[in-house]
């Protein structure tokens, strides 16, 4: 059966073929332009478990956008076949439909990226590695306690999730939820992601953080809401009181870092904060609306600022943000999309981020919780310091230092897509809002 | 509709003459003069074409149905007036800015600032509005911290948080509104419809007292102006504060007009303390463009008394003020620019006998020195004249007390003119050659007439001003 998971599937496999060839790079970005192809004309995924709906099949294709970018990016031949495997995969689980569905994508995916970040070429990316591998176990472990607990309490694993849950199954779906927290970085199960992210290499830091990790948002959210939504009373403070301390944590950590991976790193822990108050606005009917369009926005900056570390690190030799002073002067080009990438993060309008924010912000003062978007609003507030002090380093200060610059005609196209991923979702919010 | 291409065309040619033009190339610079008139003419097209009274349709654009966020362009007679002193601005700032070094991106800043300001102006969508209140941070930004003075990485950080913690206040008050109204169109939202009105307002009166600025929000301003390059001082004031004092009528007097009555004594009381505090602080500084900056302070202070009276005689007197006040403070922040960058002090010590080496420079300086402290016969005088009387009206004779402030600008105005214009000329004026570019003396000029012209003839700017308050004439807004 051909489906856009299927075309994923077999152009990974084919591509270990193609490994030291130049046709390994054209042969990925055509098996991804076949798989949107397939996305676009709706094609099922012909497996039971799985679900359909124009809400997903907009993140596909944007999914598969950013794939793009990143392939035509990335120079590694591993990399670009475990990226093809991880497209499989985040196709499987943003579509799963029942528990066990859910659990089989989930862990394929927590898999590959294991698998991915393990290329390893340095001490550092070691440390990260083997970091996200015990915590990748230990979200696992726990998600099977919880799925132990749900099946004892008489859950169905091959329907969706049960709404009105008897104590057992509520304590085990609890219990998945806190192994979920570890991918979706919630603080206190942040502390892997803050390492991962600054030491793995960043192209693998930009699959994981953005593209892994909204896939899971996604995936998480249609699964778990309707029983959310259902144990309003004690799920909504819950969530509440994780999503303040992760955006406030995560936020004062970024400002307090000097690493640019770090700090993006951390940025990325801030914004698990904000998509979880929209998980926690779940009574607004923009809660849906807010969390796809904060992980649209997300998946376009955050890679494109990932990417754009690889190309500072691997072509300039800055990782810090000291080192990045007056980089605007060496390559204007590279230093504005990045200043762009930034300013949306910071949540400035006419950029996707703004929206993104903007859109689940509104839910959560729909659903009452005012003073909680007041808190995530100064919390955004806050994080505007350090992207503007990024900017400031390269804008405003001398230059540190002169590299020889080697061409990367491809990792600007790559940004350039990015760019205008970002620019289009700022401004053309009809495109999300249309489909429900 | 050429509304809308007005706002973004600017944005996107900002970005394009950024990436293709590098350094000192001067198209960018042409190309925004001709932009800037273009868009005075536009302004000045609206008036023959607004209705009696409401707003003038531009069309909608961009519709999101679900979230009511649709880009709804409208003007009325106050934002038609707030259209046409931007463009003037606009096109002195750029006269202003002749020589100024790395044109290409300077310019390309202004431009997208002209974008989003006219944007600011003619959304009548709240989300929009925002959209474009916060898009204009970004080349302040820039602007203040590449081309700004010593400390200007400090000042333009500081521009950007304070400012942008007002902006998220200012947020959540939005969507308070839209979810208690259930729209974010700013002409059907009627106070009635809001159930939590106080909160709304407080938000909202706060996240604008820092645009304005109000004392105590006003911190971030005399940084700001200090640093920054002597134009972009005259845009931080003539259009940015004028940007905050809009949203304050707009959004906190017409729209929530229950509340704002009673809450007008703190408008008030907030207003006199910024104009008595910063008038007392002008006098104490000897840092030439920090006086100037709290005299701008003093001077937005007596806007905000004139708009806490809330009525038809307060709020045209805050906008003739608003007027005046950019074209009074715009000519002397040029100035201290200018002998700033010749002389390399800021210290008014340092100078003195300017008149000798620079005559026609000190004689601009010495009329809008004049005009600041409201000397008849100069648009200072009207508007402190007419503030005077109508909050005299509003709230009784003892406001007599703002002469006190008119008397205060008297001594520090005055002061300075003897340390900086005459007295015994410094070491430093002596070796210095005052000559200034002629598109900049131009700019000076064009800001002495304007003085001079609506001080004789107020009555060329009342004319449309009064139509801007119709609704308050019969106290019909309330």
């Amino acid at each position: 059966m051909i489906s856009s998971f299927s075309i994923f599937f077999l152009f990974a496999l084919l591509s270990i073929l193609l490994h030291r060839t130049k046709w390994l790079k054209p042969f990925a970005l055509m098996g991804i332009v076949l798989s949107s192809y397939c996305t676009f004309n709706n094609i099922p995924i012909g497996l039971s478990g799985f679900f359909e709906s124009e809400n997903i099949k907009l993140f596909e294709l944007i999914l598969e956008i950013v794939l793009f970018a990143i392939i035509l990016h990335e120079d590694e031949d591993i990399t670009i076949t475990q990226i093809l495997f991880i497209g499989a995969s985040s196709i499987l689980l943003l579509q799963s439909d029942t528990i066990v569905s859910f659990v089989i994508s989930f862990e394929s995916l927590s898999l590959i990226s294991v698998v991915l970040v393990s290329s390893i070429k340095t001490k550092e990316q070691a440390q990260g590695a083997i970091k996200m591998f015990i915590a990748g176990g230990i979200s696992t472990a726990i998600l099977f306690l919880g799925l132990v607990f749900y099946v004892m309490g008489g859950g169905d694993l091959l329907q969706p999730i049960i709404t009105k849950a008897n104590n057992i199954e509520q304590v085990g779906i609890y219990i998945m939820i806190i192994g979920l927290f570890y991918k979706l970085t919630i603080v206190p199960f942040h502390g892997w992601a803050a390492d991962t992210y600054a030491l793995v290499r960043d192209t693998h830091a930009a699959i994981l953080s953005a593209v892994s990790k909204t896939v899971v948002v996604l995936a998480v959210f249609h699964i778990f809401s309707p029983f959310l939504l259902q144990n309003i009373d004690f799920s909504v403070p819950v969530l509440v009181t994780f999503a303040i301390v992760t955006m406030t944590l995560g936020n004062f950590m970024a400002l307090f870092s000097k690493n640019l991976a770090r700090i993006l790193s951390y940025s990325s822990i801030a914004h698990a904060g904000y998509i979880l108050l929209g998980f926690a606005s779940i009574k607004s009917e923009f809660a849906n609306d807010g969390i796809l369009y904060i992980s649209i926005a997300y998946i376009f900056m955050q890679s494109a600022g990932f990417l754009t570390l690889d190309i500072l690190r691997k072509n300039y030799n800055i990782s810090t943000l000291k080192e990045l002073s007056g980089f605007s002067k060496q390559n204007p080009l590279v230093a504005f999309f990045f200043t762009v990438q930034l300013l949306s993060l910071a949540g400035i309008p006419l950029l996707a981020g703004f929206l993104g924010k903007a859109v689940v912000f509104y839910a959560g003062v729909d659903a009452g919780l005012w003073w909680v978007v007041l808190i995530a609003l100064l919390n955004s507030a806050l994080s505007v310091g350090y992207y503007a002090w990024i900017i400031k380093s390269i804008y405003f200060d001398t230059l540190a230092k002169k590299e020889i610059i080697k061409p990367i005609y491809l990792a600007i196209v790559a940004q350039i897509i990015l760019f205008a991923g970002t620019v289009y979702f700022g401004i053309f919010a009809k495109t999300v809002f249309n489909i429900q | 509709m050429i509304a809308l291409e007005l706002i973004f065309i600017p944005i996107v040619l900002a970005f394009v003459l950024a990436l293709f033009f590098r350094g000192d190339n001067s198209i960018s610079k042409y190309i925004s003069l001709v932009l800037f008139t273009y868009m005075l003419q536009f302004s000045l097209g609206l008036f023959s074409q607004l209705p009696e009274s409401g707003f003038l349709e531009l069309g909608t654009f961009l519709s999101v149905e679900k979230f009511d966020f649709i880009l709804t362009l409208q003007v009325d007679m106050l934002s038609s007036i707030m259209l046409t002193l931007t463009s003037v601005l606009l096109i002195l700032v750029a006269l202003s800015s002749w020589s100024m070094k790395n044109q290409a991106l300077y310019y390309s800043l202004l431009i997208l600032f002209s974008g989003a300001i006219f944007g600011v102006f003619m959304s009548t969508n709240l989300l929009w509005f925002f959209i474009f209140w916060e898009l204009t941070l970004i080349p302040m930004y820039f602007l203040v911290g590449i081309w700004g003075a010593e400390r200007r990485i400090y000042a333009a950080i500081k521009f950007f948080l304070y400012t942008h913690v007002a902006s998220m206040l200012i947020l959540l008050a939005f969507f308070l509104i839209h979810k208690e109204s259930g729209t974010f169109e700013i002409t059907l939202i009627k106070e009635s419809m809001l159930a939590s009105p106080l909160l709304i307002w407080w938000l909202l009166f706060i996240g604008f007292a820092v645009k304005m600025p109000i004392f105590p929000f006003h911190t971030w301003l005399p940084d700001a102006h200090v640093e920054a390059p002597a134009p972009i001082s005259v845009l931080l004031a003539g259009v940015l504060l004028k940007m905050g004092a809009y949203a304050m009528i707009r959004l906190v007097i017409l729209l929530l007009p229950q509340t704002s009555q009673k809450y007008a004594w703190i408008i008030l009381t907030l207003g006199l303390i910024s104009l008595f505090y910063s008038a007392f602080m002008a006098i104490y500084e000897t840092h030439l463009k920090k006086m100037i900056a709290y005299s701008s302070i003093s001077h937005m202070g007596l806007v905000v008394i004139a708009i806490s009276t809330m009525s038809y005689e307060g709020l045209g007197a805050a906008l003739y003020e608003m007027i005046g006040h950019a074209f009074i403070i715009s000519p002397l922040f040029l100035i201290a620019g200018f002998l700033h960058h010749k002389t390399g002090s800021w210290q008014m010590k340092d100078m003195g006998g300017l008149m000798q080496k620079a005559p026609y420079l000190s004689a601009i300086f010495v009329l809008a020195g004049f005009a600041a402290l409201g000397l008849p016969g100069t648009i200072g005088f009207v508007g402190e004249l007419t503030i005077l009387l109508s909050t005299i009206k509003s709230f009784g004779l003892w406001m007599a007390i703002i002469i006190v402030a008119s008397m205060l600008a008297s001594g520090y105005i005055i002061w300075t003119f003897r340390r900086v214009i005459y007295g015994q000329m410094g070491k430093i004026v002596q070796e210095t050659n005052f000559k200034m570019n002629n598109m900049e003396f131009l700019a000076l000029i064009i800001f002495a007439f304007f003085i001079i012209l609506f001080g004789i003839f107020p009555n060329l700017l009342f004319e449309y001003i009064n139509p801007a308050f119709a609704q308050f004439q019969l106290g019909g807004a309330l």
